[in-house]
């Protein structure tokens, strides 16, 4: 009985993201193998930002929302290991937006963590890393940190 | 007080309550001396010692018996003559359905938990029961009282959540006790005694920073550092995990200077700076190997009183010998162990490495006591408060069965006078007209549900009946039909291929019991369809093998509650326009979930910073004042 605040909520994001999304963006509740799409669970991609290091790649991102949403942020996650001074070797972002404690807001959207998340691929936060190959490189190797982003772009193609 | 119409009221009216704890014990005496004849109570636990302070209708030879009978019984040896019926079960079990709940006048609830009390509320909602609802938390405590059309319903403000907090606090830059506390519960204590196979970011960043300067450091990137090697006894283990955590950990964090810019430097702690190198080199001591679950360091280390601060050296030594201890006579429990308030060397390993963390932090230790406090969420209940919550149930309920509703009061008990007062009474609000709960009227929707299929429940009920006209249908968070030009191509096929699917052969069934939620995103109609199955349908009469009963005219028009009611089954689709209400291209229609409303909220669990998660709550409700 319980998450029925969450349900609701969902179900409207479902509807704002049905009526309107970014261009390139994918975000939809998780089909289970019974044929149902559970809410709490959305599958995502956001593509790289035109003009960046990240562009040509398609990112996938799982968001898990839990019972006590929208009080409480969203889980992001990005495959494990994906290569970002914020995210971590788990795959989880860490992001303000997505911070209890300092940025989250019930009134977010997915609409708007998505654009943040994406906002964040190109412009990383040094004061919070969260692994750390990609932060040294990021302030010791910028080259080589290009080198290793665009590599990665590489491997998330556009969806077919 | 004591008109002649109350007096009947009291004698006369059938009452339940739900939960006899803390406010229950209270409840169900006040209940009693005032008069009232017939109750019913219902709870689910057993009598536990640490109940005995405040349940007063409890003594220690009953620890283990049901709360429910034990309370009757004592209530019955000064009040013979009352009939109560106890019944020792789930609230949520079955036999506690809509037809049991409508026998009575009102429903009293003195529960200690969120889903329960929402379930309590959608019941009440259901039967079309008056609901007095209630919650202590310490000195603060509350009641409020829920008229299903006329207050708004218990679910109709969000209700504040746990307080988590956010994984870069715990793991990097704590700067509360509780972040330590925190860390050293979910990932300390988990690292060394847990679930192996669960994810821990204990060591994440050093173990990969040490990646980059692997030849120059000996402390290796080895994923089972926290494991007892081969020929290491449990002290050295217990140092070398000291010395990582404590030590070469903090160390190594230091190194990224970004983090520190606008931060207090942390002091990295290792064993030899603190205690003297004979006491944790100390020769294993070989007697009793036997398993014990109730081992504590404090009494092997001679530490007596649980609300002394310790010192670092004694947190030191505990933080060793808690280890050891595991290894020695819990080792049945490495592996799977869960931090447990009642588990007394988890709480002393917790308060030892939280307090150790803290220290290397700057942050003020803790006694064993209130470690054990913030670690176990726990909040010292006050029997008076639950007194006077108890004798302000009463006095709503009075209102309720006497029909003088437009008396009934919100109280709030609060900890310093508020407009010199400590109960502060507060009228009911309005229900909130976009609450998911209370704002529809649940339908019954009767059918075959091994011959009907989804589309014929679509076509025949939801757009013939109802008059929806693209709905979207949910069955909890589990989407099961959209439509819509916006959708998804292959999401619409999607759903296509599973519209001829009878309604019992979906993964999960759709039969009696089930409540499927209908929106229709154009018209903002949204509605709950109980589901139950019948086997057959007089074809003349029915000739949709299909029947829909409830109070659909109020469905239909959400917004119009002056709409007169029209009688259920009769054909709907010339009111259909009416559910085209202005479109709502924003997020205006998510107004109960704008921050201001739940900031508010927010800002009165200041002192409650961390709620329990997953069990049970023991803190009663969290005061909601405005």
């Amino acid at each position: 009985m319980s998450g029925g605040i969450a349900r609701g909520r969902l179900a409207e994001e479902r509807k704002a993201w049905r009526k309107n999304h970014p261009h390139g963006f994918v975000a939809r509740p998780e089909s289970g193998a019974d044929g149902a799409l559970n809410l709490m669970v959305w599958q995502c991609t956001l593509p790289g930002k035109a003009g960046t290091d990240w562009e040509g790649g398609y990112y996938p991102i799982t968001i898990h929302f839990s019972e006590d949403y929208p009080s409480k942020p969203p889980k992001c996650k990005f495959p494990a290991s994906f290569f970002h001074p914020n995210v971590y070797p788990s795959g989880t972002v860490c992001l303000s937006i997505l911070n209890e404690d300092s940025g989250w807001r019930p009134a977010i959207t997915v609409k708007q963590i998505l654009v943040g998340i994406q906002e964040l691929l190109d412009a990383p936060n040094p004061a919070d890393p969260a692994q750390t190959e990609a932060y040294q490189l990021f302030i010791q190797d910028p080259d080589e940190y290009k080198r290793r982003v665009r590599q990665q772009a590489k491997l998330y193609p556009p969806p077919v | 007080m004591g008109s002649e119409e109350e007096r009947i009221a009291i004698e006369k009216e059938k009452v339940l309550m739900v939960g006899a704890g803390g406010i229950g014990c209270e409840l169900l005496k006040t209940l009693a001396l005032t008069g009232f004849k017939h109750i019913h109570l219902i709870d689910m636990d057993t009598i536990e010692v640490s109940n005995l302070n405040r349940q007063f209708l409890f003594r220690k030879s009953h620890v283990g018996q049901s709360k429910a009978k034990v309370a009757r019984e004592a209530v019955l040896k000064f009040r013979p003559g009352v009939d109560i019926v106890a019944h020792h079960g789930n609230v949520k079990n079955a036999e506690f359905d809509i037809d049991f709940f409508k026998q009575f006048s009102v429903v009293l609830n003195g529960l200690d938990n969120l889903e329960a009390r929402r379930h309590v509320n959608r019941l009440c909602l259901a039967a079309g029961v008056p609901l007095v609802e209630s919650g202590t938390t310490g000195y603060l405590g509350q009641v409020t009282v829920h008229i299903k059309g006329k207050t708004e319903c218990y679910e109709c403000q969000p209700k504040p959540a746990p307080k988590s907090y956010p994984v870069c606090t715990i793991t990097s830059t704590p700067s509360k006790l509780i972040h330590c506390i925190v860390w050293a519960k979910e990932l300390a204590l988990a690292k060394l005694f847990g679930d192996k196979s669960q994810v821990n970011e204990l060591d994440v960043r050093p173990s990969v920073l040490a990646d980059a300067k692997a030849d120059t450091n000996e402390v290796g990137n080895d994923a089972d550092f926290f494991e007892l090697r081969r020929g290491e006894s449990t002290w050295q283990f217990a140092g070398r995990v000291f010395d990582r955590i404590f030590g070469y950990n903090i160390e190594t964090a230091l190194q990224n200077e970004d983090t520190w810019k606008a931060r207090r430097r942390p002091d990295p702690l290792y064993l030899d700076k603190i205690l003297p190198p004979e006491e944790f080199t100390a020769e294993e001591n070989g007697n009793g190997e036997i398993e014990n679950p109730t081992v504590s360091a404090m009494v092997t280390l001679g530490l007596k009183n649980p609300q002394k601060i310790w010192d670092v050296q004694e947190n030191a030594r505990v933080f060793l010998e808690t280890i050891q201890l595991f290894f020695k006579r819990r080792s049945k429990d490495i592996g799977k162990l869960v931090f447990d308030k009642d588990d007394q060397l988890a709480v002393e390993f917790v308060t030892a490495a939280a307090n150790l963390r803290a220290h290397s932090f700057g942050i003020p230790m803790q006694s064993l006591f209130e470690a054990k406090g913030m670690a176990g969420n726990i909040i010292h209940a006050i029997a008076t408060t639950n007194a006077c919550i108890a004798g302000l149930i009463v006095l709503e309920a009075l209102k309720l069965l006497t029909k003088r509703t437009e008396q009934c009061r919100m109280t709030y008990c609060v900890e310093h006078p508020t407009r010199k007062m400590l109960l502060v009474p507060v009228e009911p609000a309005e229900p909130n007209p976009h609450c998911y709960v209370c704002s529809e009227t649940p339908l019954v929707l009767e059918v075959n549900t091994v011959t009907a299929t989804m589309r014929d429940v679509i076509e025949k009920v939801l757009k013939r009946k109802l008059g929806v006209d693209s709905p979207v249908i949910m069955q909890g968070s589990s989407l099961l039909y959209e439509t819509g030009d916006d959708l998804e191509e292959d999401m619409a096929a999607h759903y296509a291929s599973l519209l001829n699917k009878s309604l019992a052969s979906y993964p999960t069934p759709i039969t009696t019991g089930v409540v499927l939620t209908v929106e229709d995103y154009h018209q903002d109609f949204r509605c709950s369809l109980h589901v139950k199955h019948r086997e057959t349908f007089d074809e003349e009469k029915e000739p949709d093998g299909m029947l829909i009963t409830g109070d659909i005219a109020s469905v239909v028009n959400t917004d119009d509650t002056l709409q007169p009611k029209i009688v259920a089954d009769e054909d709907l689709s010339n009111k259909v326009e009416n559910g085209h209400g202005e479109d709502d291209d924003d997020d205006d229609d998510m107004v109960m979930f704008t921050p201001e409303t739940l900031a508010g909220a927010k800002r009165k669990l200041e002192e409650e910073e961390s709620l329990p998660v997953e069990k049970r709550l023991k803190i009663q409700q969290l005061p909601a004042m405005s």
